[in-house]
């Protein structure tokens, strides 16, 4: 062996040799933590969003779960449309323990004078209600003892109808005193989501009210609490949940039971964590660019260091080696700060908003939500580092015989390339993967990825220009240019965190005005007025008479409706197919069903054939064809649905495109009328009213239609809309807050691009001053650099901003784009003001720097 | 004849820069015998430093032959040169380098670190205790004087008993009485450890107390002016 091979086959293995590394590390961070306070700002804000919103999520679930049994009042629910359970099947169920049962359905709640009237949600409920949980009273004392005055009802229906504790309000065909104002009910969130305020009524007064008749949209429920102390165990509940599906195996019920109390709430506050997630995931790429300018400029500092080791024999990897453990530290140290912050944000939130929760939170944090948040935060982390760390590679141990100038960029290693690819691609994975839309989440990475690409791009095109650009007369001018252009400059970085983040903004504006625009003004004019419920075919021309009698020209469309659950496709029970989370409300609890002769308006047949006029052949059932194919449903399947409490097979005879936008009658299934003929069921009526019909004649014609048909609820389209804007308005201030953290991420990387270059700018200030600048010359010069930067920052944020909102709304959410000149003019104006203040503060420190040591020191 | 430390052969060093290519060296061939100590002197600009830099494997030649401690450096990638000074060569600077987030003794036991060594703080504290830094050996280096820093930088060029002793104006940075002391200490190891040092010097008296001296200029050894001490 020569002496060669001797030297370097030993040390080769023993290089990252970890507590050598970590040693080294360790004490190269004696020097503190100074240059890296904006890195472990930039890695704590974003790893705290997405713990926090983690965190806040776990609170509401932990809550939920905690709670569950008075969310259901009882351990297990089991629930069914239109049909009471019969006298068997309630006897099955109270073999298994005490049962409670309860009737929700809508009606109008009128005054006993017809002069007024609005929808309410109304209970009827019998005497062991609720079997968990209480219903408070705003004048204390007990539901049940009211109940036999008479009804219960939120305070907010006593308002609107102008009724006090004592005086009788209609419902159905009985007028019923008003015993007690509500004050909380513990169960309202298994009710599913609510239009009006709610009345409760003890069963015999519901069974006196008129309202319950075959076909009425009634949900029958009952709560279920095994006999013996305390909760049902998991296995107890599991067992149960087991028996009635054994025993009433047709009965068509939805069983919930305490563990997870609402499935919807539940969905659709996993949804909302993962769409917030994936916008604290922008806030922490945003902030990236501040770690990677962090890491350049110790690395820079740290050259000295660098060819030192490298000249007693380190080889490039393991200073490499030293150089990312400490980087890794600080990461961690960011990292660590954001998931105690993020855990403690629902803390903050709960004393803030707690009383706006319809469920207590439970302060608790699940491992798997810290685990993705401490992920995430690695991940950006080293995606973010590994390219500046990539110049340790470049110094040469002969820096400390000359001084040379590093070169100013200059690409990585191979593998420090492949490094990052490599990382970049986990974090994708990692986000596409635990989101359940993988659709939107790769579109939101890649839209990320364009956007990155773009303003990487334009901080380079900025600065190239501004090299290059003649040099103007106006000497202000000519210094901002310059500056613009300097290497080591603000440009690349302040374009590319500002830019991302403004773009963010500005896309989630966008698209909330487009919403916003869509629910309240083009939604209301395309779609009907009112949709009546269980309006029966007998009163049908009655009513029409009724509305048209006043209103000439107003339209009335109708279509039978039951509800009904889907148990079946083919042989397979739903709860054994796994469907995409855009198709899963199809299976989830009951579905209006309707049937009809001919094609359905607003829809259209685009496979297979509608069934003859008289067919009475096999049942057969015509699928909206979106949802079939996402459901993987073709022509002759066969869907089998449990419709009052009988199973009902047809088979697929057509599918059908749907313009759902239009909100006309329409439904997923059409069945064949000799499916559902004979079934007793109700019509679902919707009134067009012409543009000119006066409010008066409007509110009239409603009220005479709920006094002469006390069984029917008329619903107003533009209150459902407004309802639902508002739900819409809430969720939007959380995707705006977080959006917001993605702007505070990058006014962080302005603030440490600003410190990197405060040293130069204060040197160039000085010989500027030395050369006869005035300070007023100065602070121009820099308030036009920030004003180009800011100016171009902005622009490109609109444009991109609106292309990514135009896309998700269009494309996605398939509703009209709406531009708003506000949300736009708001980017704007932020991105001026963060780099005027951030940029002001700088040449206040600039202007007020004495020369003297700048000098001598130079 | 033994086996030379150092064998140049017809090296040259151009540089490029924007005025165009610079030549550093010329044509520079130099033969170290083991355990010698040479003294590289000459005017600023001369190519001192560069020829240092060639040996200690810092810079590579344009062309020509370099051999240290039987290592053909033309043949060694960036790596394996570290490892070789690692393991042959002690490196001593003007400006001392001490990583300054790292006392006297992590200094000195760094290369031994690097090198995997069990047992390197235990040969650091030797190391510094024969340098005369017993009482010094947990500060840091803002808290030690220049001629201390030159000591701790002396120990650490010699914690992995190199071959091969490289001094760039080892004194440059000091006072002569300080100077002295780190010039006696610095032949004092070398002899003691039998190892070879190549010293680059503007000091004529540093020059003087080596075996032999070689002048450069313009790029070049003056023949006419080595001499033998």
């Amino acid at each position: 062996m020569s002496a060669t091979d001797a030297i370097t086959s030993a040390p080769s293995d023993r290089d990252w040799r970890l507590p050598v590394v970590l040693a080294i590390a360790l004490r190269e961070l004696r020097s503190g933590f100074a240059g890296f306070r904006i890195f472990i700002a930039c890695v704590a804000l974003g790893v705290t969003v997405i713990t926090g919103v983690g965190a806040v999520s776990d609170a509401l679930r932990a809550g939920f779960e905690r709670q569950g049994e008075a969310i259901l009042g009882g351990d297990m629910t089991v629930s069914r449309m239109h049909v009471r359970a019969e006298a068997a099947e309630r006897a099955v169920l109270e073999k298994l323990g005490r049962v409670s049962e309860t009737a929700t359905l809508r009606t109008m709640a009128r005054r006993v004078d017809g002069s007024d009237q609005a929808l309410a949600e109304l209970k009827g409920v019998d005497a062991p209600y609720p079997l968990a949980g209480k219903v408070a009273l705003a004048g204390g004392g007990s539901l049940q003892e009211a109940l036999q005055r008479g009804a219960v009802v939120d305070p907010v229906l006593l308002q609107r109808l102008n009724l006090k504790a004592g005086e009788p309000i209609m419902i159905g065909t009985e007028p019923v005193p008003v015993a007690a104002a509500l004050k909380s009910e513990p169960d309202a969130l298994s009710d599913r989501l609510t239009y009006g305020p709610r009345i409760f009524i003890s069963q015999a007064t519901l069974d006196k009210s008129g309202l319950v008749k075959p076909g009425t949209l009634i949900r029958w429920r009952y709560a279920l609490k095994p006999a013996g102390a305390g909760q049902a165990s998991e296995d107890e509940l599991k067992a149960l949940r087991a028996r009635v599906t054994a025993e009433l195996p047709e009965a068509g019920f939805t069983i919930t039971d305490r563990r997870d109390p609402s499935p919807q709430v539940t969905r659709t506050l996993e949804r909302l964590r993962q769409f917030l997630t994936l916008i604290g995931l922008t806030a922490l790429l945003v902030g990236g660019v501040g770690v990677a300018n962090a890491v350049a400029t110790f690395i820079d500092k740290r050259r000295k260091v660098i060819a030192t080791m490298k000249s007693v024999g380190a080889t490039s990897r393991t200073v490499l080696g030293i150089f990312l453990t400490q980087v890794l530290i600080v990461a961690v140290i960011g990292i660590v700060i954001g998931l105690v912050l993020g855990t403690g944000l629902p803390l903050v939130l709960g004393a803030l908003y707690g009383d706006l929760l319809p469920i207590h939170a439970e302060m608790t944090v699940s491992p798997s939500s810290l685990l993705a948040a401490a992920v995430y935060g690695l991940a950006v982390s080293l995606l973010f580092t590994l390219w500046p760390l990539g110049r340790v590679q470049r110094v040469s141990a002969s820096v400390l015989f000359r001084d040379e100038v590093a070169p100013e960029r200059a690409w990585p290693g191979a593998w420090i390339i492949g490094a990052t690819l490599l990382t970049a691609a986990v974090l994708v994975g990692f986000a596409v993967l635990s989101s359940d839309s993988k659709r939107i989440a790769l579109y939101f990475c890649g839209g990320l990825v364009v956007i990155f690409a773009v303003f990487l791009g334009l901080g380079s095109a900025v600065t190239a220009l501004a090299r290059r650009a003649p040099r103007p007369r106006y000497p202000e001018l000519a210094l901002a240019i310059g500056n613009l252009g300097a290497p080591g400059g603000l440009t690349r970085s302040v374009v590319l965190s500002l830019g991302t983040g403004l773009s963010l903004l500005v896309a989630v504006a966008l698209a909330n005005a487009s919403l916003v625009s869509e629910l309240k003004e083009r939604l209301p004019t395309r779609s009907p007025d009112y949709f009546v419920l269980d309006v029966t075919k007998e009163d049908l021309p009655a009513i029409t008479g009724l509305v048209q009698r006043d209103i000439p020209a107003a339209a009335l469309e109708a279509a039978p409706m039951l509800r009904g659950r889907i148990v079946r496709f083919n042989d397979t029970p739903i709860e054994e197919i796994n469907a995409p989370p855009e198709a899963q409300w199809v299976l989830n609890g009951d579905r209006g069903l309707s049937y009809a002769e001919t094609v359905p308006k607003g829809s259209r047949v685009v496979a297979g054939a509608w069934w003859p006029a008289g067919y009475a052949g096999e049942p057969l059932v015509s699928f909206e064809t979106d949802l079939a194919g996402k459901l993987g449903l073709k022509l002759g399947d066969t869907v089998t649905v449990n419709v009052l409490g009988r199973n009902v097979t047809a088979r697929i005879a057509n599918l059908r495109e749907v313009k759902w936008e239009s909100l006309a009658i329409n439904f997923v299934m059409v069945f064949s009328p000799n499916t559902l003929k004979d079934a007793p069921s109700n019509l679902l009526v919707t009134i067009s009213l012409p543009d000119d019909t006066p409010p008066a004649t409007e509110a009239q014609t409603i009220r005479a239609l709920g006094r002469d048909y006390p069984s029917v609820t008329a619903i107003r389209v533009r209150d459902i809309l407004d309802a639902f804007a508002s739900v819409f308005a809430k969720v939007m201030i959380a995707v705006r807050a977080a959006g917001s953290v993605t702007l505070l991420a990058g006014a962080l990387v302005l603030a440490g691009a600003l410190a990197t270059a405060q040293r130069r700018r204060i040197l160039e200030a000085i010989i500027l001053k030395t050369l006869g600048a005035t300070r007023r010359r100065i602070l121009v010069s820099h308030a036009l650099e920030y004003l180009l930067l800011a100016g171009a920052t902005a622009l490109f944020a609109v444009l991109l901003g609106s292309a990514a909102a135009w896309l998700a709304v269009t494309q996605v959410m398939n509703i009209g784009f709406t531009f708003s000149l506000s949300a736009v003019a708001t980017a704007i104006a932020l991105a001026v003001a963060l780099v005027l203040t951030f940029g002001g503060a700088g040449t206040w420190a600039v202007l007020r720097a004495p020369a003297v040591p700048y000098l001598r020191s130079e | 004849m033994s086996h030379p430390i150092v064998a140049l052969q017809d090296v040259q060093l151009t540089l490029t820069s924007r005025a165009g290519p610079v030549e550093i060296l010329r044509n520079v061939s130099l033969r170290v015998e083991p355990g010698q100590s040479l003294a590289v002197v000459g005017p600023s600009g001369s190519g001192k430093t560069s020829l240092l830099m060639i040996v200690a494997g810092l810079e590579r030649a344009t062309s020509g032959g370099v051999e240290v401690a039987g290592h053909d450096l033309t043949r060694l990638g960036e790596d394996e040169l570290a490892l070789m000074r690692g393991a042959e060569i002690g490196i001593v600077f003007q400006s001392f380098h001490l990583v300054p987030t790292m006392t006297a003794l992590e200094n000195v036991a760094l290369p031994l670190e690097f090198a995997g060594a069990a047992n390197a703080f235990a040969i650091a504290r030797e190391l510094l205790h024969e340098v005369g830094l017993k009482p010094r050996v947990d500060h840091f280096p803002a808290q030690l004087s220049g001629g201390e820093q030159q000591r701790v930088a002396i120990a650490r060029a010699l914690s992995r008993s190199p071959k091969l002793i490289l001094a760039d104006e080892p004194t440059g940075n000091l006072d002569g009485k300080t100077g002295r002391q780190v010039i006696d200490l610095l032949f004092g190891m070398q002899r003691r450890r039998q190892a070879t040092l190549v010293l680059v010097t503007h000091d004529a008296q540093l020059a003087a107390a080596c075996e032999r001296t070689i002048r450069m200029a313009d790029g070049r050894i003056e023949r006419a002016a080595e001499l033998v001490g």
